[in-house]
């Protein structure tokens, strides 16, 4: 996996910082995400993953720093010295570009594995109804789902809601996508379907930001792992790296206990 | 001894039809524009400008802490004074849709509230716009949880059209009260006005649980 | 215009209303307190005839608007033989009424324990007396208080109705206030203004009871 380093960012974080009142959540994170690349997002429970990937989808207001989204700013309009939210419509621009995958699917439980994919095409794409569904069909089909299109969430496994969640960002077409543990409320058994899904994809070249606590899948299919302790970005770096290499302390107690929840045989 | 006299009450069966037809009407008026109204003032409350939440949560806390009796005598009675000419049955389903607006409102305002943030979140990234999402996402959703709410709402304001009978607008209680006044027949004209009351509970109930039924065969309960 | 200055000549007699309120809801309530647990007791009791019974109790006591109560026990109870003074009858009725949405609230807090809590104290060897008392009493109050006091207040809105039957409480007293001195917007308003006074006042002790309550149990 080489990537040549080229100077556009799909993704660009710079110096960022969250509180959430007077506590400090994130504490200046820089990060440039490039095309193509993959890259997992790990650290101990409460050391702001989520909020960080939700600061990118601005889900949440960042405090201060900068986000950029193919170089467009995120959330604000920085012309001037005081700083001004975005309207809504240059949010949903640059927006267009992301899509998000949540750990509790989200799904909206009133619509069909179809309607949940097809309502932004229908209602942001304009796209014609007989048009999204057929593009609503065929992304479905990608994600193994195609004889599933007309059922409702509550009649399908947490693995097929996961998918169909991503088949719903993926209509979309963003050039980013946005996960976060996507695999953690599932059944083990049901864990693998949706991270070959995330593998496909990163196959056929999405950008991805993934929060996981799937070592695995961050050794075998992250470009770059970044390890967030407090707020902080601790360590950045290739798997081979953060996995194998030196480490900070934080780190490496952080894995040890990753590796003693997972061993069943000494 | 009582005795129940049922030729009395076939007597009487054109006044007594048309009195029930009223009581229906009243009550499918004042439910129809106390929905509406609700829906309003539950936007109302959920608003981020003080400006307009706190007048609006003012208005449901009066409404909700008066009895409806005192409602519609001020509207009734009192109207004039302030240059409000109503009929009593203007006035009465004026008061009732008024009174019931604030118990739909809260419950409309419960149903939104219960809808999972996340699903909201997901509707954003994706790009629907704010009203998007809530005619698509929150308001299909809302209605499925709260139509046991909504029923039960629904099933007092139509109790409450007896109390229009006070300001003689010739519903049902009217009438039939009307004639036990006239004859001395409570016991016949009386136990005819509950069974009707309870006969339209039950309707309304059913019919809302069929709705309900219909609505949410693929819903997650769990929501 | 509106005239409020023959307000306080009449602020005796409103008072003596309100007072006759206050009683008449204050029975009323702890009879449908009573009635209403007695009910409940039933309402989930194993044996059938009971369950049948109290169902239809409670279909009919919230199925009939209050009013048409009032009406059959005023008109009918002496039809019957039953010659109770108005006051004694108009409580009975209104705590009859609440008793049936009393015993519907305290029904949904018990069966919205999970069975789970019923199980684990058989395990450790309660017995049935114990476990409702100290298991499932605890929390279904903890749980019902916010739908009790809401039911405290709707009694005394609902206690408005009794001044049909010729008790003089708050409505009544207003009512002749209102047309002995042709100002029925000015009375009524002030009778809205009491109302609300006392029922946020209920709301507040409410909301000062379930702090209390829920201090004193795990958050
Ligand atoms: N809306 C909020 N208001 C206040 N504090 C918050 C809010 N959301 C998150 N936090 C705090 O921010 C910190 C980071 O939370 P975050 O959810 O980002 O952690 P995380 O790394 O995703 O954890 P996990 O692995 O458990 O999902 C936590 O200490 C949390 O308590
Ligand atoms: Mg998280």
């Amino acid at each position: 996996m080489n990537k040549q380093t080229q100077d556009s960012p799909i993704v660009e974080v710079q110096k960022m910082s969250k509180n959430f009142g007077t506590t400090q959540v994130l504490k200046n994170v820089d990060l440039k995400v490039q095309p193509s690349e993959v890259m997992c997002l790990i650290g101990p429970s409460g050391s702001g993953k989520s909020t960080l990937l939700r600061c990118i989808a601005f889900l949440e207001q960042y405090s201060s720093g900068n986000i950029y989204i193919e170089g467009e700013m995120l959330g604000y309009n920085d012309d001037t010295d005081i700083r001004k939210l975005t309207s809504t419509n240059e949010l949903n621009h640059v927006r267009r570009n992301m899509g998000m995958v949540f750990q509790q699917f989200n799904l909206w439980p009133h619509m069909t594995a179809l309607g949940n994919v097809t309502e932004a095409l229908v209602r942001v794409k304009k796209l014609s109804r007989r048009e999204a569904d057929e593009k609503g069909h065929a992304i479905l089909k990608k994600v193994g789902l195609a004889e599933r299109a007309l059922h409702y969430p509550a009649q399908l496994s947490g693995g097929q809601q996961q998918r169909v969640a991503i088949a719903r960002s993926l209509a979309m077409e963003p050039s980013v996508m946005l996960f976060d543990e996507p695999t953690s409320a599932l059944d083990p058994e049901l864990v693998g379907e949706v991270l070959q899904v995330m593998k496909d994809l990163a196959k056929d070249g999405m950008t991805m930001i993934v929060v996981t606590h799937e070592m695995g899948f961050a050794a075998q299919v992250a470009d770059t792992v970044v390890f967030l302790d407090q707020g902080e970005i601790l360590m950045k770096g290739s798997p081979k790296e953060i996995f194998q290499g030196e480490k900070p302390p934080r780190l490496e107690q952080f894995l040890k206990n990753y590796m003693d929840r997972n061993a069943f045989w000494e | 001894m009582m005795t129940f006299d049922a030729q009395l009450i076939l007597n009487h069966l054109p006044d007594i039809a048309s009195g029930f037809g009223i009581t229906i009407l009243c009550t499918l008026i004042a439910c129809f524009i106390a929905m509406l109204l609700g829906l309003v003032v539950a936007l109302g409350l959920m608003s981020k400008a003080k400006i307009l939440r706190y007048p609006v949560r003012l208005y449901v806390e009066i409404i909700r802490g008066t009895p409806f009796l005192i409602q519609l005598f001020l509207l009734y009675y009192g109207g004039p004074s302030i240059g409000l000419y109503l009929e009593p049955i203007e006035a009465g389903i004026f008061a009732l849709a008024c009174n019931g607006s604030a118990y739909y409102a809260e419950l409309f305002r419960a149903g939104f509230n219960a809808i999972p943030k996340g699903q909201l979140d997901a509707a954003k990234i994706i790009g629907l716009s704010r009203l998007q999402i809530i005619v698509r996402i929150q308001i299909p959703q809302m209605m499925v949880l709260i139509i046991p709410g909504l029923v039960n709402v629904s099933i007092i304001l139509g109790k409450e059209t007896a109390i229009l009978s006070i300001v003689t607008v010739p519903e049902l209680a009217f009438v039939l009260i009307g004639i036990g006044a006239e004859t001395y027949a409570y016991a016949e004209t009386l136990t005819v006005l509950a069974v009707s009351y309870l006969i339209l509970a039950e309707l309304t109930s059913r019919f809302g649980g069929w709705t309900e039924k219909r609505l949410s065969k693929y819903m997650e309960r769990s929501i | 215009m509106l005239d409020f200055s023959t307000l306080l000549p009449a602020l005796p007699v409103l008072w003596e209303g309100v007072q006759m309120t206050v009683l008449l809801s204050i029975s009323a309530l702890t009879l449908g307190l009573i009635i209403g647990t007695i009910m409940c007791t039933a309402r989930l009791s194993n044996s059938t005839p009971l369950r049948i019974l109290t169902k239809l109790y409670v279909s009919f006591f919230r199925g009939v608007p209050l009013l048409v109560q009032l009406m059959l026990s005023y008109y009918c109870l002496p039809l019957i033989g039953i010659n109770t003074p108005a006051l004694p009858t108009a409580i009975v009725c209104v705590g009859l009424c609440s008793s049936a949405y009393i015993t519907e609230i305290l029904r949904g807090g018990f069966q919205s324990l999970s069975p789970g809590q019923k199980e684990s104290a058989i395990m450790v060897g309660l017995n049935r007396l114990q476990i409702v008392a100290f298991i499932e009493l605890p929390q279904v109050i903890r749980l019902t208080i916010p739908a009790l006091i809401n039911e405290a207040i709707i009694l005394v809105k609902a206690s408005s109705l009794i001044s049909v039957i010729g008790i003089v409480e708050l409505t009544r007293v207003t009512q002749n206030l209102a047309a002995s001195n042709f100002q029925p917007f000015e009375f009524y308003l002030t009778a809205a203004l009491v109302y609300f006074i006392l029922n946020s006042t209920i709301s507040v002790l409410g909301l000062w009871v379930e702090r209390r309550i829920n201090s004193r149990s795990i958050v």
